[in-house]
């Protein structure tokens, strides 16, 4: 412990950085998805919304609304369509404000 | 006069149990489903009670919704007849609002007719005070039942009840501590001794069962095994297996040993989880920190071999829909067991541990029979039940457990079941692994009669006991009633004899860890 002190004071920095090391089981985490806009369509996205059970997707116009506040990373979107969602690989979700939980992605792909 | 249907049964014992009980009896050997009327089932139920090693398993209705099948409530009793490897379904269509008392010839039905008046609206004759077991004391008429609800509201657990001597009530929870359920104990002391304990679970009431209702098998089986997170597999597993029986869907081998590995790894991590709680509730910091290690190395270990750290996702119906990474598994699973093992031994040679275990809850024998407990409590009684050996499916049958077994009764005698499981489970994982059919995804569901509008009984050993579901499909495939029962609907009506066997107010924690039980298996 004395070292410890001692070495924080000399450096000026008394915590440790986080994370120390990359945590190697972190890619066996279930994260939420990321998905990707230039695959994503009108229809597409109203499946993606119909097949969330926590309600964390909706379909505003050309935009699908993904609330990563309310997603369990169950898994079921990339299910439903692996082209368009992926895993984000994401587990560190705080945000200062919950309205930064909410994302806009536009709807970029080609209708089918 | 009861039609029993050649081969049907047997056993001469199981012959003779179902004559005369009621009018016709169907089943495909492993399950006899036979019709009772109201009228008979008083005399029905003290029959099958008497029948060597039968066991009052659970008690459901269906029908009576206004919403969705305004017909007569059906009163089922699911006996486990585990000495002839059997499950027997008794179906009493009860008309009007009274049907003949169950608990005063079975006691472990009690909480059942309270739950069934809360949601069905039903009582048993006799007009015995019901308690307050499933939902929340502001359910008004409107609130969402299974079927009518009663005439009157049920009375709250004790209440309105007196305290007199020098005990006082020490009211505790539902908020208890950080990231532990919802759960109000009432406790009655004198300042050290337990004198009476009683429990509030509706807290977490979801009406899981109600949801269920007109979902598909699939869509079902997302929320059963999110029911609860740390029995998924065990009561997916029991779920899938009600639909592939009223289906007539057989999951090919591989499958089933699969959903083996996946159910033993879950074992496995609870009850590594359950080592840690009994270090924690006994002020073991050491031997806590050591049992979270292996916990999380289990974790890691579901996680790598199946995708997820719960194992969620893994049991589909008809089959399995995660394929086990058995590289994995052979690389990872003896070095996390190994850290659990280390754990155990330095707890079994610790006396100050020991100490706080021997002779704390006990539960006798006869008490577990009598509510009809299951799994490692039961175990620890020196009751050998266990699904896996009494009723085997695919892979027991070729792969038979090992039934830990302990004597006295109490948190020792469980946790030395527990340990004992575990490596069972282990050795079951690697043989299951090595030699069996090897495990791999089923595909979609193959075979199947086609037939609709079924029923079917499915059960699991899940890591707490026994886990029972059953589930009834409309002719479009669509469920109209789902019963899940989880280990911890038994067991949670044991904990309080468990802890007024002379117990003092500190060892209710270790109780409650020894018995290991979830407040959502049993608050659905």
């Amino acid at each position: 412990m004395p070292l410890w002190t001692v070495r924080g004071l000399r450096r000026g920095v008394v915590t440790t950085r986080y994370p120390a090391r990359p945590d190697p089981s972190a890619d066996l985490l279930a994260t939420p998805p990321a998905f990707r806009p230039d695959v994503l369509t009108r229809d597409l996205a109203d499946r993606l919304a119909a097949v969330c059970p926590s309600r964390a997707l909706a379909r505003d116009g050309d935009v699908l609304v993904f609330d990563v506040g309310a997603c369990t990373a169950c898994g079921r979107c990339r299910a439903e369509a692996p082209q368009a969602a992926g895993a984000s690989g994401e587990f560190e979700l705080a945000a200062t404000a919950r309205a930064h939980l909410v994302k806009r992605i536009p709807l970029g792909g080609r209708p089918g | 006069m009861t039609a029993v249907q050649p081969g049907l049964a047997g056993e001469p014992g199981v012959r003779e149990l179902l004559a005369g009980l009621g009018q016709d009896a169907a089943g495909d050997g492993s399950v006899i489903t036979m019709r009772v009327a109201a009228a008979g089932l008083d005399a029905a139920v003290r029959r099958i009670a008497a029948h060597p090693g039968a066991r009052l398993a659970d008690v459901f209705a269906s029908g009576g919704s206004p919403d969705t099948d305004a017909g007569p409530v059906t009163l089922r009793l699911v006996w486990a007849l585990d000495a002839d490897r059997r499950y027997l379904i008794t179906e009493s269509v009860i008309d009007g609002e009274r049907y003949p008392s169950l608990s005063q010839v079975a006691p472990a039905a009690f909480a059942e007719e309270c739950e069934i008046y809360e949601q069905f609206g039903i009582r048993p004759a006799g007009g015995g005070p019901l308690n307050r077991v499933a939902l929340p004391p502001g359910a008004g008429p409107d609130w969402p039942r299974l079927g009518r609800a009663p005439a009157e509201p049920p009375d709250d657990v004790h209440a309105p009840h007196h305290v007199g001597g020098h005990a006082f009530e020490f009211p505790f929870g539902p908020v208890r501590q950080v990231a532990v359920e919802s759960l109000y104990y009432g406790l009655v002391t004198s300042g050290e001794e337990l004198v009476d304990l009683y429990l509030f679970t509706w807290h977490k009431h979801r009406g899981v069962e109600w949801r269920l209702r007109g979902a598909t098998p699939r869509q079902a089986l997302f929320q059963v095994e999110r029911t609860e997170g740390l029995g998924a597999v065990g009561n997916a597993w029991a779920f899938a297996a009600a639909v592939e029986a009223a289906l007539g869907l057989e999951p090919p081998p591989r499958a089933m040993a699969a959903r083996a590995i996946a159910l033993e790894l879950e074992r496995l991590y609870n009850h590594a989880a359950a080592t840690a709680a009994l270090c924690q509730s006994t002020g073991l910091v050491i031997g806590q920190a050591a049992a979270e290690i292996a916990l999380e190395r289990l974790l890691r270990v579901n996680a790598a071999v199946f995708g997820h750290r719960y194992l969620f996702g893994v049991v589909d119906v008809g089959g399995t829909r995660r394929d086990p990474d058995l590289a994995a598994l052979r690389r990872d699973l003896s070095g996390a067991y190994g850290e659990l093992r280390r754990a155990a031994e330095a707890l079994l040679s610790t006396n100050s541990f020991l100490d706080r275990l021997e002779a704390t809850g006990v539960l006798t024998q006869e008490a577990v029979r009598r509510l009809g407990l299951v799994g490692p409590v039961a175990r620890g009684a020196g009751l050998a039940v266990d699904t896996r050996a009494d009723h085997p499916g695919p892979p027991y049958g070729e792969f038979p457990p090992g039934v830990a077994v302990q004597e006295p009764g109490d948190v020792l005698a469980r946790f030395r079941v527990m340990l004992a499981e575990a490596a069972e489970s282990v050795r079951l994982i690697g043989e299951i692994a090595e030699t069996g059919p090897g495990a791999g995804l089923a595909g979609p569901p193959a075979g199947g009669t086609g037939q609709t509008g079924r029923c079917g009984l499915g059960w699991a050993e899940s890591c707490r006991g026994e886990a029972l579901a059953w589930a009834a499909l409309d002719g479009d495939g669509r469920i109209t009633r789902a019963r899940l029962r989880p280990a911890a609907v038994r067991n949670w009506r044991g904990f309080d004899d468990a802890c007024r066997s002379q117990n003092v107010f500190t060892d209710i924690p270790i109780i409650e860890a020894s018995f290991w039980l979830t407040v959502a298996g049993t608050s659905r």
